[in-house]
């Protein structure tokens, strides 16, 4: 079983000036549900919320969560914060088996110093920050780890070189990069032959092909 | 600067702005980000201005990203005419922004030189806004209660 508690008040009422005024008393309401278990409307406490979050497991804490007279095996799944005190407003809890896989989202923490890649002047760009995967309940790291010591510029680290705990599968195309060295900004202006007087257009392309990569990435 | 390439009308109206942002709220491709603390219409100068303001701080290295785009067209009257007469002229146009939206992220520089830079760049802005880190990342908390 977990080894974290967190106690659940069920019978909230739903709705969201009853959801306000639960925030204000120091409660987060949130939402019981998932593997069989009927979906209960709960309410915990901001502060132990907060505490069972915090360990060393991170996000991914299987937590004892006791819901009135029962005790379920779940994770914080769904996690809604405020978009400007980035509080957390509304937490959903999936009741899981611990001997069934469940997909989770781990991070990746990039190890190592590319020191060849400083000695370039160049750049190391992380591109992917959560790694998609399937595992047991109890399985499932705290973090990801992806060595970057042996970038230089062009290469990359790929999803398949990011070392996964025995029991652990990406769910992730293992061709798809991790982190990759680049060149500096500055360097290929430089490069280009251009002046000071260009500078300033070599700025404004650059920019505008930064906007349109984060349009890439999904933002509207 | 960025605007639209087509538009299927040419002039809009104001519209409100009430409420928070519903998406792009949280740093989602650098390391640091400037966030809106309050609604505001962002020109299309404005967000240059804060970009040149921060690569110009940063000077070599690192990755800017805007995450706004002013596709709205702001129309003006000429000077000292009378009323009537129609709808102005489209003049420039802005990004609508909400309070939480995320506007630049920026990676690849420490921590120092990147609230450094983003403040410049904050400086630019007809609104406030702050720096903000990417949760779990540089000392900062994954959850905030």
């Amino acid at each position: 079983m977990a080894d974290v508690t967190l106690v659940a008040e069920p019978g909230r009422t739903t709705g969201s000036r009853p959801s306000r005024r639960l925030r204000s008393d120091g409660r987060i309401p949130a939402v019981v549900y998932g593997n069989g278990v009927e979906p209960v409307a709960v309410s915990v406490s901001a502060r132990d919320l907060r505490s069972v979050l915090s360990t060393g497991a991170g996000l991914n804490a299987v937590l004892a969560l006791e819901v009135g007279r029962d005790t379920h095996m779940a994770m914080a799944r769904e996690i809604q914060r405020h978009p400007v005190r980035g509080t957390v407003t509304h937490v959903d809890f999936q009741v899981v088996d611990p001997d069934q896989p469940i997909v989770a989202e781990i991070p990746v923490v990039l190890v190592g110093d590319p020191v060849e890649l400083h000695h370039q002047d160049g750049m190391l760009d992380q591109q992917v920050f959560s790694l998609t995967v399937k595992a047991k309940p109890a399985d499932l790291p705290p973090q990801l780890e992806a060595d970057v010591s042996g970038i230089v510029i062009g290469t990359a680290v790929r999803v398949g070189e990011v070392i996964l705990p025995p029991g652990v599968v990406s769910e992730v195309d293992a061709d798809v990069i991790v982190a990759i060295g680049q060149a500096p900004r500055m360097t290929r202006a430089e490069e280009a032959g251009e002046g000071e007087a260009t500078s300033e257009e070599a700025e404004g392309s650059a920019g505008s092909a930064s906007a349109g990569s984060a349009g890439d990435g999904g933002e509207s | 600067m960025l605007m639209p390439k087509k538009v299927k009308h040419r002039k809009q109206q104001r519209g409100r702005m009430t409420g928070s942002a519903k998406g792009g709220t949280t740093v989602n491709f650098g390391d640091f980000g400037i966030q809106a603390l309050e609604p505001g219409w962002l020109t299309a100068r404005q967000i240059e201005a804060a970009r040149i303001a921060m690569t110009r701080h940063v000077r070599r290295g690192g990755k800017v990203w805007i995450r706004v785009f002013p596709d709205r067209p702001v129309t003006q009257k000429p000077a000292e005419t009378r009323m009537g007469s129609g709808k102005g002229n489209p003049e420039h146009w802005v990004a609508v922004v909400k309070p939480g939206r995320v506007l630049f992220e920026l990676a690849g520089v420490d921590q120092d030189l990147g609230r450094a830079a983003m403040e410049r760049a904050i400086q630019k802005l007809p609104f406030r806004a702050r720096f903000v880190v990417r949760p779990g990342t540089h000392g900062t908390p994954e959850v905030e209660v």
